[in-house]
């Protein structure tokens, strides 16, 4: 895009980027925090959102990205951090260690349960569930951040449900 | 007979139910099938054992109160990206030793600590948070498991700062043991 009157284009890339990220940084971070379960993880992978954006702006200042196109980049950053966790997962676990000091998000009981019952879900699961009920969206538009259809959200969302109710029903008993 | 196309559909509609966009209709077709089908009713729940679920997530929304505060544009290459980068190595491999010596107590003994994986990774990163305490100079950290390891050595000046990065045991992957160097050459001591 030319410069008009003056404008440079950087100027005006920065400060779509600087909205950008001023509207939407706490919704977005708090929906990627729950998906991943981890404040600090959730903070670099919706920077690198918003950064991507800025990029993306830099080389087309009049492209139009909206919030659906933050919540795919950042639901995608998501799924992928999470896939890479899970071969994290099978380290063996030593309690030891005093872990007071990563629980900086979870403040009371009923938050650490739902955090535990989210890290269940299948990440595709978790995406579908959080960006409906969390985030939002209904399973269409959903359905189109997520690249799949309407009936397939309500199936993960029910499938993401289940495993949520099966969390609570242990910790009533546990 | 309820066959599994019955309850995939059932499906469907727990998650519109879910969802608050199910129809009159559907919800009579759910409640049809849960009349028939003990399976999806123990699984899933009724409509009101579903509605009661999902309201713990709306209530955990509502009562959010973290306020993140992210950079507007990038500027100087972000701190955080340390971390991230050791995220990506660490899913490649599954275990790391980092061996942390101060210059000030040379040949001190190293204490040897296991970590969990969470926690692996942002100590691994060494980042400025989650780094060894300033008053724990000589201090090593490991990961449990190691099948893979990379053992390395960072020179720490007073004030410490990381000065040199030494790959004392390589991992046999040159670019993880380089993105090691690199994230624990960002940390503060």
């Amino acid at each position: 895009m030319e410069a008009c009157h003056g404008v440079d284009a950087t100027a005006i890339a920065q400060a779509r980027a600087e909205s950008l990220v001023r509207e939407y940084q706490t919704k977005l971070a708090r929906y990627v925090r729950r998906m991943v379960g981890d404040a600090e993880v959730a903070l670099d992978l919706t920077q690198d959102v918003f950064f991507s954006a800025y990029r993306m702006l830099q080389a087309d200042p009049s492209r139009e990205l909206s919030a659906g196109w933050l919540y795919r980049a950042a639901t995608n950053a998501g799924i992928s951090f999470l896939r890479r966790r899970r071969v994290l997962r099978i380290l063996p676990l030593d309690r030891e260690v005093d872990r007071s000091t990563w629980r900086v998000d979870e403040r009371s009981a009923a938050s650490v349960d739902l955090q535990a019952a989210l890290a269940r879900l299948a990440p595709e699961q978790s995406a579908a569930l959080l960006l409906t009920s969390y985030a939002g969206y209904s399973s269409s538009e959903a359905a189109a951040i997520l690249g799949t259809t309407p009936d397939a959200v309500r199936q993960r969302v029910c499938r993401a449900m289940r495993v949520l109710r099966a969390a609570m029903k242990e910790g009533m008993e546990g | 007979m309820i066959g599994p196309l019955e309850c995939a559909a059932a499906e469907r509609l727990a998650g519109a139910i879910a969802l608050a966009e199910a129809s009159d209709d559907e919800r009579k077709a759910y409640r049809a099938h849960l009349s028939r089908c003990q399976k999806c009713l123990r699984e899933f729940g009724g409509e009101r054992e579903i509605e009661r679920v999902m309201s713990v997530l709306t209530r955990a929304r509502d009562e959010e109160r973290w306020e993140p505060a992210l950079r507007l544009t990038p500027g100087r290459a972000s701190a955080r990206r340390g971390a991230w980068i050791v995220v990506a190595t660490l899913a490649a491999a599954l275990a790391l030793v980092l061996g942390v010596r101060s210059l000030e107590r040379p040949g001190a003994p190293v204490a040897v600590q296991a970590i969990s994986a969470p926690e692996a990774r942002a100590l691994a990163a060494l980042d400025t948070q989650t780094g060894p305490k300033r008053e724990a100079r000589a201090e090593s950290l490991a990961v449990g498991g190691a099948t893979f390891s990379t053992a390395l050595q960072i020179t720490v000046d007073r004030r410490g700062r990381p000065v040199r990065c030494r790959i004392s045991t390589s991992s046999g992957d040159r670019a993880f043991d380089e993105s090691i160097c690199r994230a624990a050459m960002r940390a503060r001591y």
